[in-house]
């Protein structure tokens, strides 16, 4: 009770300091700053259509690989405790519309997930949210089957390689443009093709494959190695 | 106040309520899985809010085709699409470890566990 009551009291201090800082000053209708830089030369500078694309590889590229670090080391702690405390409990075999789907609909599903990817640069989309639904194709596949897939063991060298080809791809931009991730160390075709923006697609594609394996790994680590599903 | 100022708002108390409710629930609760839970719901509150603050009203999607003339801000739409990512993987691992302490506690009670307290 007197929890409760103290949650409702600190909720609605903060409520009160949310409302009291925001400017009360109508629509913002101008760009300022970055975001006005961004949509004036943000196609010239990288060759790439979508603006948010171009920021997250291009200009704050050194963010983005901060972020794949952080991403890598929830997803290795994920992996790390359940291979040290195997979570146990027997899991239910799959009924016959989750086989029957992670059958068919894998495929479609991963051919998506790579569209999404190659298209970071010209609609939304990317390597993060297009390696998120490759891993879900890989989820389904776990779900349907009874045993762990064999390609479960290639994940960490997927991960690896992907880790280091973005890696190697910012330094290039280092050792020709003395800039971390410069885009146009490749040629930065016409803006709006699928071959454009200079290394962009590249590096949406080391950041797909790197993000889809470390999702698939952290999914194939909630089922223990070697266990199999009793058939019904 | 014009339907395109109270959509305008309306997104911002939408974002404002995620994040409080949120946190109310990260206060209140006392099952771990709903503490997960309720951070996840602030957390999204905290991404609307910044899509939020580079949003203009009557502006395109900020993907520069010849027919665009005017975009919304893209480097919050970038600054989220890092937040969400973080996101995932923090639950994912807030999960894990909420499960681990459940189980050495016998409970999902954030009441019982007692290497909680100091």
């Amino acid at each position: 009770m007197i929890r409760s009551i103290t949650g409702m009291i600190i909720v609605l201090a903060l409520a009160a300091a949310v409302f009291s800082v925001i400017p009360y000053n109508g629509v913002t209708e101008e760009l300022h700053g970055a975001g006005s830089y961004y949509a004036e030369n943000g196609v010239a500078d990288t060759g790439s259509i979508n603006l948010v694309t171009s920021v997250v590889v291009a200009y704050r590229g050194l963010d983005t690989l901060g972020e794949v670090v952080v991403l890598f080391s929830a997803s290795t702690a994920v992996v790390l405790i359940l291979s040290l405390v195997p979570m146990g409990g027997k899991p239910t075999a799959p009924s016959q519309i989750v086989q029957t789907t992670a059958r068919i609909l894998p495929g479609a599903i991963t051919l998506f997930g790579i569209y999404i990817v190659t298209h970071g640069h010209l609609s939304p989309g990317g390597g993060f949210p297009g390696g998120a639904v490759v891993a879900s194709a890989f989820l389904l596949v776990l779900l349907g089957s009874r045993s762990l897939p064999g390609a479960a063991g290639m994940l960490t060298a997927v991960e690896s390689l992907a880790g280091l080809a973005f890696g190697l791809l910012g330094f290039w931009g280092v050792y020709v443009m003395g800039q971390f991730l410069n885009s146009r160390v490749l040629p930065g075709g016409s803006p709006g093709q699928l071959i454009s923006a200079g290394i962009i697609p590249l590096v949406s594609l080391a950041i797909g494959a790197k993000v889809a394996s470390e999702l698939s790994g952290v999914f194939a680590s909630y089922r223990s190695k070697g266990e199999t599903v009793e058939p019904d | 106040m014009n339907p395109t100022e109270i959509f305008y708002w309306s997104l911002a108390a939408t974002a404002a309520g995620l994040v409080l409710t949120g946190v109310w629930g990260v206060l209140t609760r006392k099952n771990i899985l709903r503490i997960a839970l309720a951070f996840t719901l602030a957390d999204t509150g905290v991404n609307l809010l910044l899509v939020w603050s580079g949003f203009i009203p009557g502006r395109s999607a900020p993907i520069m085709d010849p027919t665009v003339t005017s975009v919304v801000d893209p480097l919050p739409q970038a600054l989220v699409l890092t937040s969400i990512v973080i996101g995932v993987a923090v639950a994912a691992l807030f999960v894990v470890v909420g499960v681990l302490a459940a189980r050495k506690s016998g409970s999902a009670d954030v009441r019982r566990m007692k290497e909680l307290r100091w």
